[in-house]
């Protein structure tokens, strides 16, 4: 499979994950100032909420297709021999993958 | 006047040099292109570009005191002293202060910089209405003198692929005229390719130096927002008053 890059797709991910990554991280910062995490099974019993695990998981969705964009702009302007960028880019892209899998797990894993 | 002149002739020299020169100024020496002539009475070994003499041309593009300008529009009395004179930044040096400006016209003739309409022509004329004309503003006025293009840090990594400042300016300027038809294949011109337009990474440069006071940078966000099918403008691009190098 070819992968295509367009302008177009990463724009629209770098702005859509930007507001929300921003207006998550408000909202985080708000619900600890209103009601602190102070021990470890209160924040367990939190983050295993279905309501808090989707948050996160969209929150970490936006979080690598934003570092994507970023990381993929820094090698398309400054690795210009074409067989090095595709290595770089490949290991970019399965370096990401590898944390979203990991992300997936622990959160799957607070489910219980 | 003090000047720092960068030198270069390919047959003889390895690399670009600062030569000094110094000139008594008279009171007819209003511009940096006064002094420049002058400089070239003295030596006239030292090539650059001029012709229209009053910032029309766009022909006597080049890096003073660190910033793009057109010399014959820049005041000698707004300089620091010494004026290093620079080349263009970023485009290959035929000699001294001349540059080749081969890719950047390519870039220039790849956004198709012309009116596409197949319809048959009207008697007389296409007409506009005032407001579709106004969109036109702040784009049309660009000669071209490749400041923006010269001094986009994106254009130095990737003159042969991102089309510039310069050129996205003229391309708004097709796109957005109500007479051109081609509009669709414009943008998926720009769009299809990762290189040709979204390496714009909003630095500014190229409204920092326009020596007319325009925006490319609007330009760029004005087609970004066509493309994903956002906000139709009104009116034209933002201009600002030129700020000429110190």
């Amino acid at each position: 499979m070819r992968v295509r890059f367009t302008g177009l797709k990463a724009w629209w991910v770098q702005r859509v994950s930007a507001v929300y990554m921003l207006l998550f991280v408000l909202f985080l910062l708000y619900s600890f100032a209103l009601q602190p995490l102070q021990a470890f099974p209160q924040w367990h019993t939190w983050m295993a909420r279905p309501g808090t695990s989707v948050a996160f998981l969209v929150f970490f969705a936006a979080l690598l297709g934003h570092m994507w964009v970023g990381l993929r702009d820094v090698l398309l302007d400054y690795a210009r021999p074409a067989g090095l960028r595709q290595v770089l880019l490949a290991a970019v892209a399965f370096g990401l993958l590898g944390l979203g899998i990991w992300l997936l797990w622990i959160l799957l894993r607070l489910q219980g | 006047m003090k000047l720092s002149i960068s030198r270069y002739d390919p047959e003889r020299d390895k690399k670009p040099y600062l030569q000094d020169y110094e000139i008594e100024l008279v009171p007819t020496d209003h511009m940096l292109l006064d002094v420049l002539l002058r400089v070239k009475a003295q030596d006239n070994t030292l090539s650059f570009r001029k012709s229209c003499r009053e910032g029309v041309c766009g022909s006597d593009a080049m890096n003073i005191n660190g910033r793009n300008g057109l010399a014959c529009i820049t005041r000698v009395s707004e300089l620091r002293e010494p004026v290093v004179i620079r080349p263009l930044p970023g485009f290959p040096i035929v000699r001294d202060l001349f540059v080749d400006m081969t890719q950047f016209f390519k870039q220039y003739h790849s956004i198709k910089p012309y009116l596409v309409n197949p319809e048959s022509p009207p008697d007389r004329e296409r007409l506009q209405s005032p407001a579709e004309r106004d969109k036109l503003d702040g784009a049309y006025e660009c000669i071209l003198c490749a400041c923006c293009s010269s001094q986009c840090p994106s254009y130095w990594w990737n003159p042969d692929k991102f089309v510039g400042p310069a050129g996205l300016i003229q391309a708004y300027r097709f796109i957005f005229d109500s007479r051109d038809r081609a509009t669709k294949e414009r943008l998926d011109d720009l769009d299809n390719d990762p290189y040709r337009l979204f390496r714009c990474r909003t630095i500014m440069n190229c409204a920092e130096v326009c020596p007319k006071g325009l925006e490319p940078v609007h330009a760029i966000e004005r087609i970004r927002l066509k493309i994903a099918g956002l906000a139709e403008p009104v009116g034209g691009l933002d201009v600002h008053p030129p700020i000429s190098p110190r």
